[in-house]
């Protein structure tokens, strides 16, 4: 075995002499020292690292949501770390997990199920409803069509979501034709108890100046809130006058104040 | 739905709220567990207020929310107008998104095996094709190097001087040309 030491002799004989003759690229004997022993690299910079602040926090840098483990001053007494159930990081051998049919995230989805309608599922759909038609529909039905309506929207832009998430595809042109429908059902829905109460309210501020009404009646004492006093009627044509197409005018005195955020 | 409201697992708040006007999206998450979804509400929604959303409209029993606000980055004009709307920057509303613990897992449904219904390969090409059209018009567009151009010329270049083609001028446009044809 050759030591390679830095002696006189190395530097007279093997160093010097045979660098002169050979062609190969060995490093000269003297820095095989170097090479041999793997030294720490010092920084360049020669300012000292910053560190984080200690707060004396037992439990500091310790989270389970990053899956850092218990700390140093985490005793755990119940279980040993020998103990601790391990992951089963193959895929296949994981067990799958099966949906509740009745889960209720599948409301965010269409009725097949998939992961997203087609253009061609998007497209079927039929006009929205009109103010004409709700109006004969009490406050629970249109109550019930308005989160039809929301739910509906919630699909859609779940599918929009993914269709982003994908990239590249058609659809937007069929959702965006699906959400004027609904947009246009909703709207009617508020027109529709807009007038409602534009009807009630006009009543209301007619009713007080109005002699043959009783708005402080009690209905349960008997108490009659319409007393028709005893004078020939006005003619009827005048009374037919509301047709459905008639839509009440805002009372009057109702500022249209900031529009109250919920 | 009414027995869903008489038992609610937390304390329902007293605001009655009707004809919301909002929409809350869902979304795929294949990096999180089966029990975790993922929603984006709007900006104003509170972790309470998507409790109480998921019991009362879906029925969905959840038993944390995690929340974050995602900003925007800046943007140029208008995205939905097709008119490029220059130097009008400005930064669109922060998003948030919701992580929520789901009392019953929920995994979504398989993504289609081909996307042909949706026609995605057509659109690919079509986005290419844009993409390339559209790097013809920025400003380094006359620095674009059409390769296939370049190839051709090559190649009829090649063929005029071994001889397998000979130079004919090129027919003007005049109305002359239909007359000698």
């Amino acid at each position: 075995m050759v030591t390679m030491h830095c002696t006189s002799r190395a530097l007279l004989t093997g160093a010097f002499g045979a660098a002169l003759h050979r062609s190969s690229t060995l490093p000269p004997s003297f820095l095989v020292p170097c090479l041999a022993s793997k030294q720490p690299a010092s920084p360049f910079s020669t300012t000292t690292p910053l560190h984080a602040r200690k707060d004396g926090n037992p439990s500091g840098g310790v989270s389970a949501l990053r899956h850092t483990g218990p700390g140093k001053r985490q005793k755990l007494r119940s279980i040993t770390p020998s103990q601790l159930p391990q992951p089963v990081r193959d895929p296949e051998r994981r067990t799958s997990i099966v949906t509740d049919p009745d889960h209720g995230l599948w409301g965010f989805f269409n009725k097949e199920r998939t992961s997203m309608p087609t253009p061609m599922d998007l497209v079927n759909h039929g006009r929205g409803w009109k103010t004409q038609e709700l109006r004969g529909k009490d406050w629970e039905d249109l109550h019930r069509l308005w989160w039809v309506c929301v739910k509906e929207v919630n699909r859609l832009q779940t599918f929009l979501g993914e269709k982003r998430r994908v990239g590249s595809m058609y659809g937007d042109f069929e959702a965006e034709g699906r959400m004027k429908v609904i947009y246009a059902t909703q709207n009617a829905i508020r027109e529709v108890l807009t007038q409602r109460f534009y009807a009630w309210e006009n009543a209301r501020v007619a009713a007080m100046d109005d002699e043959e009404v009783n708005l402080y009646a009690d209905p349960e004492k008997g108490e009659q809130a319409y007393v028709p006093r005893e004078e020939p009627e006005q003619s009827e044509a005048e009374a037919n006058e509301g047709t459905s197409l008639y839509s009440p005018p805002p009372p009057q005195g109702m500022s249209r104040g900031p529009e109250a955020r919920i | 739905m009414a027995t869903a409201a008489a038992i609610a697992p937390f304390r329902v708040g007293l605001k009655e709220l009707y004809l919301p006007d909002f929409s809350v999206v869902l979304h795929r998450t294949p990096g999180l567990p089966a029990h975790n979804a993922k929603f984006t509400v709007p900006l104003w929604f509170s972790k309470l207020d998507l409790r109480d959303y998921l019991y009362h409209a879906y029925n969905v029993r959840i038993l944390s929310v995690r929340s974050y606000v995602k900003q925007q980055r800046i943007i140029e004009g208008d995205p939905k107008n097709p008119r490029p709307q220059p130097n009008r920057w400005h930064r669109p509303r922060a998003l948030k998104h919701m992580i929520v613990e789901l009392e019953q897992p929920f995994v979504w449904p398989e993504e289609p095996e081909d996307y042909s219904a949706w026609n995605r390969e057509e659109v690919k090409d079509s986005e290419a094709e844009q993409k390339k059209y559209g790097e013809l018009m920025q400003p380094m567009g006359d620095a674009v190097v059409n390769e296939e151009r370049r190839k051709s010329m090559r190649e009829q270049a090649k063929a005029l001087l071994e001889g397998r083609q000979k130079w004919k001028p090129t027919t003007s446009r005049s109305v002359g040309s239909m007359l000698s044809r």
